[in-house]
């Protein structure tokens, strides 16, 4: 059997509602195809007028069963459901939701195989150290799961030295402290020396890189784990919605090392995660 | 598929069983009431009252006139199946953990707990299967325990023997005429939770909560068969039709606040029978299965939990055609 419901609402200002509110129209018919139509109209808990539209089909299944078993069919009911009618009560008996059984043969067969030719493998490497060139895990550089999408460590660091020399580095030069000028008060001198809690912030933001368009599925342990490659990560804030915990699409992560951010910024920059183009920059001050 | 939800019970499920026909559905439960439901379709046909503790288990015999359950309140109680009343009680002097009847349905077997210097025991009463005739009292035999006590019991093919599984593992298997141990093997570390014989009582599978579930001979108590999942067990059932075994259980009921949903392993899990290896899951308990039965004609199964439901399930045009591609 199958159920079919749409609804149409139907807007009408409340002219036309004056002398309709009672004489709401009830259609149904059935098609040649054994479909029951039911059409009714009500007026919903805004006031307005809806229509609805239903579509049953009635499938009858015969079952063959047990002489004794039809018979037990008939019994009157007793204890607690005495003299209730036939029929399951909605009280006691429910439909859950569809679930689906899926039978594979290779479950446990195919792993324990895998895992045999896996040990096997680790067996011939003893001594050997195995280290993956994309991710630096423990693994054949074959079976990184960065593997199509993600520069081997070496080129990434090839490439960021490439850029390092082709750009000389310019940066701003501190303008002297010249007489005659504005005031400026000692700690913010040249060779003055900065505090702590300056070079602190500093220090954090300066390792700190700012990755935007994730996806709302997207954890704290995700970032993590594809970040956790390129260098010591202190802290991975992911933005979430406060009421609904979903992630706004947005993380920081901080770096100990400003080259190790650096790093990140150029490999994942443009990375696919998820369906989505991910973009890194560093991460602006707050109070700039 | 999807599964039918029957909430007749305030308590979580302990047993359930199918008639032999396989269209009546009885449950017990911790909370005292004993359902009967139509399989097909999840109505509830009845209830029983008169039990004053928890009910541990119950059974049926093969025409569905008598159905015998066992509780907490020290009693093992014969009703009749038609009409919910009571026919006679038997008492004992500790709760009953485990009734069936034998394969003729002459003769019912009570396993009693070991409390209170009572020896755990197994006794043996003879049945009518006329509805209006008196019962026996006495009983045909009293097995006592000695060492482990046993925790369940069933019927080997033409009532030859009675197999128990002991609270500490082991399977013994017993004379019920003279009451004599006849063989005793130790193959779980753990208590076993359920026992349950093939169609032919030829052989039997065990669940325990040291993770695994056995299949052994009856005759000879070898073991067959061996699945090791990793969850305690509570119950585990043969399919007829396809060559399954259904096994149920997860973590016990008081870690569950410790650990998240899909940690605990609440799903019915599928293994071929033959080749011990997992070929599905179904999950839908939000707590430990505590009790499998499988449809007798194999097109369907129930699960009883932790949770206080029973979900009855039809399985779907799938699962008939399904093949083992070597087999």
């Amino acid at each position: 059997m199958s159920n079919l419901i749409t609804m149409n609402v139907t807007k009408s200002s409340w002219a036309d509602e004056v002398g309709e509110e009672f004489d709401l129209p009830f259609e149904t018919y059935t098609d040649e195809n054994g479909v029951k139509t039911i059409i009714e109209y009500k007026t919903n808990d805004d006031g307005k007028k809806v229509k609805v539209t239903r579509k049953i089909k009635k499938t009858l299944i015969t079952e063959r069963v047990n002489k004794v078993a039809a018979e037990r069919k008939k019994w009157a009911k007793f204890g607690d459901e005495r003299g209730k009618k036939a029929g399951p009560d909605l009280s006691t008996t429910s439909i859950d939701q569809q679930i689906f059984l899926k039978l594979s043969t290779t479950g446990k067969h195919a792993e324990s195989i895998e895992e045999s030719d896996l040990n096997k493998k680790k067996a011939a490497l003893i001594g050997k150290k195995i280290l993956c060139r994309i991710c630096k895990g423990d693994h054949f550089t074959t079976k990184c799961p960065y593997k199509d999408t993600l520069q081997p460590l070496d080129e990434l660091n090839k490439d960021l030295e490439a850029t390092k020399e082709a750009a000389p580095v310019n940066e701003p030069v501190a303008p002297e402290n010249s007489a005659g000028g504005k005031y400026i008060p000692p700690s913010m001198r040249a060779g003055a020396k900065s505090t702590t809690g300056d070079s602190y912030k500093e220090r954090r933001d300066d390792a700190t890189i700012r990755v935007t368009n994730l996806s709302g599925d997207t954890t704290e342990g995700d970032i993590h784990d594809l970040f956790r490659r390129f260098g010591g990560i202190s802290r991975v804030y992911l933005a979430r919605d406060r009421e609904t915990n979903i992630c706004k699409g947005f993380a920081f992560v901080s770096f100990v090392l400003r080259d190790d951010a650096a790093k990140a910024l150029q490999a994942i920059n443009g990375y696919g995660y998820d369906n989505l183009i991910l973009r890194v920059e560093w991460a602006k001050s707050s109070t700039s | 598929m999807r599964p039918i939800l029957l909430q007749g019970h305030t308590r979580s499920l302990t047993q359930i069983k199918y008639n032999y026909e396989g269209d009546l559905l009885f449950s017990v439960a911790k909370d005292q009431v004993v359902n009967v439901w139509y399989s097909h379709n999840g109505e509830r046909l009845g209830t029983y009252h008169g039990h004053v503790g928890a009910i541990w288990t119950v059974d049926v015999n093969s025409t569905s006139s008598i159905l015998l359950t066992g509780s907490a309140d020290n009693s093992a109680k014969l009703w009749e199946v038609r009409t919910g009343k009571c026919l006679h009680t038997w008492e004992f002097k500790t709760a009953v953990k485990r009734v069936a009847f034998s394969e003729d349905d002459s003769m019912a077997l009570v396993v009693t707990e070991n409390r209170m210097g009572y020896p755990g025991t197994v006794t043996v009463f003879s049945v009518k299967n006329d509805i209006d005739a008196e019962q026996s009292d006495e009983p045909t035999m009293i097995i006592n325990q000695e060492g482990s006590k046993a925790m369940v019991a069933a019927w080997g093919y033409l009532n030859k023997y009675i197999i128990t599984g002991h609270e500490n593992g082991e399977i013994s298997q017993y004379d019920w005429k003279t009451g004599e141990k006849i063989k005793s093997i130790h193959p779980h570390t753990d208590v076993i939770s359920d026992l349950q014989m093939s169609e032919d009582r030829t052989y039997f599978i065990t669940s325990s909560k040291d993770k695994s579930a056995q299949i052994f001979e009856s005759n000879t108590l070898n073991p067959l068969k061996k699945y090791a999942t990793d969850a305690p067990l509570n119950s585990a059932s043969i399919t007829p039709i396809q060559d399954f075994v259904i096994l149920g259980g997860g973590q016990e009921a008081m870690e569950v606040t410790l650990t998240k949903l899909r940690h605990g392993k609440f799903e019915c899990r599928f293994w071929h029978k033959i080749l011990e290896e997992e070929v599905g899951r179904v999950k839908g308990h939000f707590g430990p299965i505590n009790t499998i039965a499988v449809h007798p004609n194999g097109k369907g199964f129930s699960s009883g939990g932790e949770d206080g439901y029973v979900r009855v399930h039809h399985f779907d045009e799938d699962y008939f055609k399904f093949k083992y591609p070597e087999l």
